[in-house]
């Protein structure tokens, strides 16, 4: 058996002396000097990264055969799945044992991780949601106004209209894109619902706020000529390119992630960009946001080491330096940094206040400033037992009123049924 | 000296028959037989069977693959009744197969039979039609959105020059499958490698011979080249269906795929093994997956089965020992 | 063997069947010519041409988008041109420099000629079983092979999963090429109808020589069934080389990376946080494709030999 084990290269990864992670890639020196840091502190351990996002098949493979890796990084919206499942370690013993309090996190990314009040993940990404503008468009065609406000839900519809542009049976400009099925959760959160209980075992998708919101927000499209052509338009978008959406004014406003930001400064710096925040119909910003974070899985042959392990890669030590390095490789090579959001309250607070510098751009130093300015009012959709299952189920419903299959409110008690069976199921083993 | 091992047309006697079928047991063709066949033997009892068994096993219970698992009795059988998304899935997959099956057969037929004519350019040829079968799904899954595209997508353009508005083939809920089916034919080159090869042993002596009959180029093609290629026309036939009836990869990098792709799939993309695949690794619910693997494996095995009694009559074979 | 008896290289061309003749006095004017020598008219041919031309450039295209994407700066990837305004080869350069590509090719060019090798010796061996012999158990054991076929392989991956683990070769190369020691159903079905078209005169000539089995697989079954060997050959190559699934769940050691296990770190790396660069991506692809179409460019010449040049030379 040696032999033949010799032959076909096998390394035995089970080996004591060896971590193993899954579901990190170092990328740029954000990533990868905190992978250093983490490295470092269990010396002399030796550190496997098994580099590439985390994909399903790979961690229910080796969890199936009692073989996990020691720390798994996953998008937080899976967590609750697994945890609920007994895939997933409670960090509960582990923040005593290091003396860190999830308080030092954003509220936002460790909601999205806790589940019946135990928290199994802690952030190394975060995302935010605010909303670009197209200024051009803006001034154009906005009939005098300077701002793009979300709280007016007749008054935006009224904008989405006047904004957008038609070309015989084509779209060739949108006023306002909703951004959904992915941003549905910021529509309801706008409209003062929740898709689900804070416990996360009670689904609410039939509410009728949620049902409003639904009704609004494919009510916008259908007013600036359907699904089909709406996102026709969208696809064709150059995204990544120099001649972008609010380069071409192929936009009127929208929501959107943070990281974009970041391609508009490379591809495009002086583009007619304006940010706000997103409103609720009350008025008060609010800030969707979501990301990935580190777990560690059930059967970890160092569990120990994987809690030093998770601590070292999201304390704020960890991201200052590691933000420290990526701002000075970006100025080095003559472009400007942006800034960076942690997910950990005090290294977003030593990156903005020390690392970042104004960069000279009105636009994008507006941006970085009003990114960190909405943190405050970010909210998650709670983690909960079914996980992928539940936001499937939401997100299908969307899609069917979008391409008319069905009418909102049927499409959403379907949605509702079929959440509230995968979360009963979810929470079954518990009784 | 025998070629026929087992004595030809047994007459009506179940016990002779059965007499005979023991005997042939014994027969030195039958060990030589068993031999050649030894490493499927071996490979399916060792690596095959096990999982094929678990996976039946599995489908009575509530497997997550994780947690304790608990025998469920036939409650995952009963749910594929009640789960809508099992006929919707299901419909799909019988749809793109009916569409896609015949087309690809037809035009890898049709392409393989103009190499045939290519003189020496043909292996230039043969490998322009075999590259999208090399090219990564990825980049295919990526043109399928962009050529595709309602608005600014080539297709709809050339369209257009005929005066033909194009649908919005990636959100239209009709237009989705037929998009797929056209960008699955740029897979063909497969096929066409196989009749190429079937083609090639073709004796030439039938076209000879059918030429002094007098016979015409359809009729030729019709009473020559499909008889002696029928074997591998039967081969692909059912390779393609079964293919076609676990169409994944395609559907799931051009609408189920990581990052944003993921929330736009509607349900008109929605491949029965992509929703198995949720079932299993997304909702975790292994047992429910594997009770959906058995529908699907009946589904084939009853297509299949039709599918060889209807060829039986069209395929021959120079060779058949089938005695039956 | 015990035959000493030489088998005939170059079998005499056989009769061609009866039922095979074309009805007489169909077609219009009576003028066929087998194909490959049939002369077509002038407007024939051009359309031909046409047809081949015009197909070609289709099924050029996707490969050529690959390539000139490759080429582009990320901000022009999709700006629907087939020549990139602005050359940059650096994109390959980035990969080079990012990763162990070196260590990763060679894991793949050995895992994929094991694959490859090792399937088309074993599915040839029991395809030959199955297609030559009559015996007790033919038909069932066959449906059994194509049976195999019909379970979607999501279902199997983790039983799967769980036998290598128990052998202790989880986290190693075996699982990605060993299964092919043992013929695989596809290739099995595909040989099997070839072995089935071969005029069953040329054994019954070498059993009156006195040739035994295995002389008949090796110097008849095979040598007239090259191209399908060469098929199978290429199929599985291609096959080996372009997974990613399986590496993705057994390797974990980043030396015992295939290209696209490797290059998956690549792409995520390129596409942390949603900024995709599709360039890298489609260099990658490409640094994927290319090995293939050289042994697709080698292999397919093999294509042409077979019974029909053999019989034309008896």
């Amino acid at each position: 058996m040696l032999t033949l084990a010799a032959c076909g290269g096998v390394t035995f990864a089970d080996e004591p002396d060896t971590f193993t992670t899954m579901g990190f890639t170092a990328g740029d020196a954000l990533s990868a000097v905190r992978m250093e840091l983490a490295t470092a502190a269990l010396d002399p351990l030796d550190v496997q990264v098994n580099q590439g996002a985390f994909d399903e098949q790979q961690f229910l493979s080796s969890v199936a055969a009692d073989d996990p890796p020691d720390a798994v990084r996953m998008d937080r919206a899976l967590i609750g799945g697994y945890a609920a499942r007994g895939a997933l370690v409670p960090l509960t013993d582990c923040l005593d044992d290091q003396g860190v309090d999830p308080a030092d996190y954003r509220a936002g990314a460790i909601d999205e991780a806790t589940l019946d009040g135990t928290v199994f993940g802690l952030p190394d990404s975060y995302d935010t949601r605010l909303l670009l503008v197209d200024q051009d468009v803006l001034a154009e065609a906005g009939d005098g106004r300077r701002e793009v406000d979300t709280s007016d839900w007749d008054g935006l519809a009224r904008l989405a209209d006047d904004l957008h542009t038609r070309d015989g049976g084509l779209l060739t400009r949108i006023g306002f894109d909703p951004k959904i099925p992915e941003f549905f959760p910021l529509w309801v959160e706008a409209n003062g619902g929740s898709l689900i209980s804070d416990d996360g075992r009670t689904a609410r998708l039939d509410s009728p706020e949620v049902v409003e919101a639904l009704e609004y927000t494919v009510g916008l499209i259908d007013a600036q000529g359907g699904w089909g052509r709406f996102k026709s338009l969208r696809d064709s978008f150059d995204q990544f390119g120099a001649e972008n959406q609010i380069a071409q004014g192929q936009i009127g406003a929208y929501p959107m992630e943070d990281w974009y930001i970041n391609v508009l400064a490379g591809a495009s710096p002086d583009v007619p960009l304006g940010t706000e925040p997103f409103l609720g119909r009350d008025g008060r910003p609010i800030n969707f946001v979501s990301g990935a974070s580190w777990a560690i899985p059930k059967g970890s042959a160092h569990p120990d080491e994987a809690c030093e392990f998770i601590t070292t890669m999201t304390a704020a030590e960890s991201w200052i330096e590691a933000a420290t390095a990526k701002a000075g490789e970006i100025r080095d090579a003559g472009s400007p940094y942006i800034g960076d959001f942690t997910g950990n309250v005090e290294a977003d607070r030593v990156i903005r206040e020390e690392i970042w510098e104004p960069t000279g751009s009105a636009a994008f130093d507006e941006a970085s400033l009003l990114i960190d300015a909405v943190q405050d009012a970010s909210f998650s959709v709670p983690a909960n037992g079914a996980g992928t299952e539940f936001r499937r189920a939401w997100q299908s419903a969307v899609n069917q009123v979008l391409s008319g299959d069905k009418e909102p409110r049927e499409a959403l008690e379907e949605a509702q049924d079929r959440a509230q069976t995968a979360l009963d199921l979810a929470y079954q083993g518990e009784r | 000296m025998t070629t026929h091992p087992i004595a030809p047309a047994a007459p009506p006697d179940r016990r002779a028959r059965a007499r005979r079928w023991l005997a042939s047991w014994r027969h030195r063709d039958t060990r030589a037989a068993y031999l050649f066949i030894l490493p499927w033997l071996v490979g399916f009892a060792l690596l095959t069977a096990g999982p094929m068994i678990a996976s039946l096993v599995l489908s009575f219970t509530d497997y997550d693959g994780i947690g304790p698992t608990h025998n469920v009795g036939l409650d995952n059988y009963r749910q594929l009744f009640d789960d809508p998304s099992v006929a919707t899935s299901l419909l799909n997959t019988l749809v793109f197969t009916a569409l896609r099956v015949p087309l690809s057969m037809a035009l890898a037929l049709a392409l393989a039979m103009l190499l045939l004519r290519v003189g020496r350019a043909s292996g230039f040829f043969r490998t322009v039609f075999y590259l999208p079968v090399m090219t990564p799904s990825v980049a295919v899954g990526i043109l399928f959105l962009l050529l595709f595209n309602g608005n600014a997508g080539v297709v709809n353009k050339a369209l257009g020059l005929i005066g033909v508005t194009g649908p919005s083939w990636t959100t239209d809920s009709s237009w989705v499958k037929p998009g797929l089916v056209l960008t699955t034919l740029w897979a063909v080159g497969a096929t066409v490698v196989i009749y190429l090869a079937a083609l090639k042993t073709v004796p030439r002596e039938l076209y000879e011979a059918s030429e002094l009959d007098g016979a015409g180029r359809w009729a030729s093609f019709v009473h020559v080249t499909v008889p002696q290629i029928s074997g591998a026309l039967f081969f692909t036939l059912i390779v393609n269906t079964i293919a076609s009836l676990q169409t994944f990869t395609e559907a799931y990098t051009a609408f189920y795929g990581t990052g944003n792709t993921q929330t736009y799939s509607s349900d008109a993309a929605l491949f029965y093994v992509v929703y198995l695949f949720q079932q299993a690794f997304q909702f975790m619910h292994m047992g429910y997956a594997s009770a959906l693997s058995w529908l699907l494996f009946l589904v084939i095995l009853v297509i299949t089965v039709l599918q060889a009694r209807l060829s039986k009559r069209f395929v021959h074979y120079e060779y058949e020992g089938d005695p039956r | 063997m015990t035959t000493t008896t030489p088998v005939p290289t170059t079998p005499p061309p056989p009769p061609p069947p009866a039922h095979h003749r074309a009805p007489r006095g169909r077609g219009p004017g009576r003028r066929g010519h087998a194909p490959g020598r049939r002369q077509a008219g002038p407007i024939g041919r051009a359309l031909r041409a046409l047809a081949l031309v015009g197909a070609s450039a289709i099924f050029l295209y996707p490969f050529f988008w690959l390539v000139s994407a490759s080429l582009k700066p990320s901000e022009s990837v999709f700006d629907n041109s087939l020549l990139p305004g602005d050359w940059r080869f650096d994109n390959y350069a980035e990969i080079w420099d990012a990763v162990p590509l070196a260590t990763w090719i060679v894991n793949s060019v050995t895992v994929t000629l094991a694959a490859a090798v090792a399937v088309t010796i074993s599915s040839a061996l029991v395809a030959f079983g199955f297609a030559y012999f009559r015996f007790p158990g033919r038909n069932a054991l066959f449906g059994l092979v194509i049976a195999t076929m019909m379970l979607p392989a999501v279902v199997l991956m983790v039983p799967q999963y769980l036998v290598w683990n128990s052998l202790h070769l989880a986290s190693s190369q075996v699982p990605l090429w060993a299964p092919n020691l043992f013929g695989s159903a596809f290739y099995i079905f595909l040989l099997r109808q070839f072995f089935l078209g071969l005029p069953r005169e040329l054994f019954d000539a070498a059993r009156i020589d006195g040739a035994g089995w295995w002389l008949m697989f090796r110097r008849i079954a095979v040598p007239l069934c090259r191209p399908a060997l060469v098929v199978t050959f290429v199929f599985e190559v291609q096959a080996a080389w372009t997974d990613l699934v399986r590496p993705l769940i057994y390797l974990r050691d980043p030396d015992l990376f295939t290209v696209p296990r490797g290059l998956k770190t690549v792409l995520d790396q390129f596409g942390e946080g949603g900024e995709m660069r599709w360039e890298i991506v489609c260099a990658a692809s490409v640094v994927v494709t290319v090995p293939m179409i050289v042994v697709f460019l080698v292999c397919q010449r093999q294509f042409t030999s077979g019974i029909a040049t053999t019989g034309r030379k008896g």
